[in-house]
């Protein structure tokens, strides 16, 4: 059965909303209201739509939130969880760790790691073929050292 | 034998403006973005749920590509043209995808189509390439 063009730009306006709050306690309620269909009209859409239920969609988007911000910020995993939107330390951790792989603490050294040898060993992250295959070898050639 | 692919390259006119389009606008991921002391740029970005395929973001105008004269010309053209067919994308739910897209402000070239194997809308990244956007059936 197909979707009706006005009913499509009532769930993506919903999944916008999740995508601009997603740091704000969301509900179904909320999301439904957003998109102006019922609770169960709009569920069963949107999880036909992205292939993630609303709630899972949310916490995706938490995550995703989360990931960035040990990336590129100071705060501590405490203000992190506040800040994309998480009630407990102790689910953003489990759900962290289930979706990355990795405990929040854990991921944040890796990226800083990683973040630290892209910077001074750039060689080591670019394939070889394509350094010696596509970039100009004129100006990665090492100059001869002067003689004695 | 060869079992999989790992690295393509997407050529773009402009390395920042190829990172806008693919990661804030289509929510790709970057892998990679390393810069080599001859200022070489190493760009690379996977898609949202495809980690182990990355993607190079290379720019052929840049002068720190391994091309003569006539070769740079000709990737202008091609570019500038938006003549590069870089291939398919696929989504979960295609008209979904392009009325958010559209509000972000992508060119699509006409609007979702069903086709015999799923639905399919035409997109440019605007700077150099063209694909099909597709959810297949």
């Amino acid at each position: 059965m197909s979707i009706a063009p006005d009913v499509y730009k009532k769930i993506v306006s919903a999944k916008l909303y999740i995508d601009d709050n997603f740091n704000e306690p969301i509900d179904l309620d909320r999301l439904s209201r957003e998109a102006c269909l019922s609770r169960f009209h709009f569920h069963r859409l949107f999880t036909r739509i992205y292939r993630l239920t609303p709630h899972q969609y949310l916490t995706r988007k938490r995550i995703e939130q989360a990931r960035k911000c040990l990336a590129g910020n100071e705060l501590t995993i405490t203000e992190i969880c506040n800040e994309v939107g998480f009630e407990s330390i102790g689910s953003f951790s489990t759900l962290f760790k289930k979706e990355i792989g990795h405990a929040p603490t854990h991921y944040r050294v890796q990226v800083h790691e990683r973040r630290q040898q892209t910077l001074e060993q750039p060689r080591s992250f670019i394939p070889h073929c394509f350094i010696d295959n596509c970039t100009n070898s004129n100006i990665q050639e090492i100059p001869p050292s002067p003689s004695p | 034998m060869i079992t999989k692919v790992s690295h393509v390259t997407f050529f773009v006119l402009d390395q920042d403006k190829a990172y806008d389009f693919y990661v804030n606008k289509l929510g790709f991921k970057v892998n990679t973005d390393a810069k080599m002391e001859n200022g070489f740029r190493w760009l690379t970005i996977t898609p949202p749920d495809q980690p182990g395929l990355e993607i190079a973001l290379l720019n052929p105008l840049s002068g720190m590509m391994k091309y003569d004269e006539e070769t740079t010309h000709a990737f202008r053209v091609l570019l500038e043209k938006g003549a590069l067919g870089a291939g398919v994308l696929h989504t979960p739910d295609c008209r979904a995808t392009y009325e958010e897209l559209k509000g972000k402000g992508v060119s699509f070239k006409g609007e979702p189509k069903e086709q015999f194997y799923g639905t399919e809308v035409i997109l440019s990244d605007d700077l150099g390439n063209w694909f099909s956007m597709t959810q297949p059936k």
